[in-house]
């Protein structure tokens, strides 16, 4: 029991020194405002890594990850605001870059699959439970 | 009646494996290229073989063009070489380089040794004009008409099949 309480304080811990090292990685990038700062990691979170595809800029080690995160340092710390460096990085590439594409023609299936494919699961059961109870 | 209603579900099943496999196959990893029909970018950024001249957008100056991004860390761009290469010798069209996140002297050397396609390389150390291309990866190769205007982009290597489905149409007229 003991044993086994050690090993899951030992994994505990292990996870907690992983965000270390995220953190201190992010230290690489210094703001002179606190409002800044905040910006850029919730962009970080919102951004999509181009090359990996399944995780956001601040998830990524990836060579094209550390350049849009400075090329997004650099837009923060020259004031643009969360809405100007989206469209920024959405005019070179595209709306795959952020995790929450506008609603557009293309994007459609992406924004309303959901709900049509519960609407027919809906209309599935429905319609057997129907049949059933004839 | 009854019957019919039996078989929605594998109707709407058939159908929904027809849809993903529609958009979900054959397109690979390729992201949409939003520079297509826009203007090629400006940039100011040293040539490969001399750091102290330097290279801008004006530099490009013999259109019709292909600009490829190309790095010798870049395994598939080896394997495109020969071709850009073919296409140096037998084509009309001039192709510009943009060497990506690289090292100068290993990409002066690999084009001292297996031949340089380009009419010159602009380097590209930290990505800044990788960024305003959109490019997430090498090679890439966009097409720039007579107007300046990116026409074509295409993600990964660039062979006779890619050359024929993608780009000879623009120097046909």
């Amino acid at each position: 029991m003991t044993k086994s309480l050690n090993i899951f304080l030992l994994l505990i811990s292990l996870s907690l020194h992983g965000n270390d090292y995220s953190q201190a990685d992010f230290d690489l990038y210094p703001f002179d405002t606190q409002e800044k700062e905040d910006l850029f990691y919730s962009l970080l979170n919102e951004l999509r890594c181009p090359k990996c595809q399944s995780s956001n800029l601040a998830g990524s080690n990836s060579p094209i990850s550390n350049d849009l995160k400075r090329e997004v340092f650099k837009l923060v710390e020259s004031g643009k605001t969360a809405e100007e460096v989206k469209t920024y990085l959405v005019q070179r590439y595209g709306n795959f870059i952020i995790y929450n594409p506008p609603i557009e023609p293309q994007t459609y299936v992406l924004w309303f699959g959901p709900f049509l494919l519960f609407c027919i699961a809906f209309l599935g059961v429905f319609l057997l439970r129907r049949n059933l109870s004839k | 009646m009854k019957k019919t209603l039996d078989l929605i579900p594998l109707i709407i099943f058939l159908a929904l494996i027809l849809v993903l496999f529609t958009f979900l196959s054959g397109r690979e990893d390729q992201l949409e290229s939003v520079l297509v029909d826009k203007s090629f970018p400006e940039f100011s950024l040293t040539s490969l073989s001399d750091e102290s001249s330097f290279k801008s957008k004006k530099d490009i100056s013999e259109l019709p063009a292909l600009v490829n991004v190309w790095a010798t860390w870049c395994i598939a761009c080896r394997v495109e070489h020969p071709f850009l290469m073919k296409l140096k010798e037998n084509s009309t069209i001039k192709i510009y380089g943009l060497n990506y996140k690289d090292d100068r002297i290993k990409a002066l050397d690999l084009l001292e040794r297996d031949g340089n396609p380009f009419e010159f390389s602009i380097y590209d150390f930290e990505g800044r004009l990788a960024i305003d291309l959109g490019v997430y990866g090498a090679p890439e190769t966009f097409f720039i008409d007579k107007e300046g205007i990116v026409r074509e982009r295409h993600v990964g290597v660039v062979d006779e099949k890619v050359w024929q489905e993608k780009f000879a149409q623009y120097l046909d007229d």
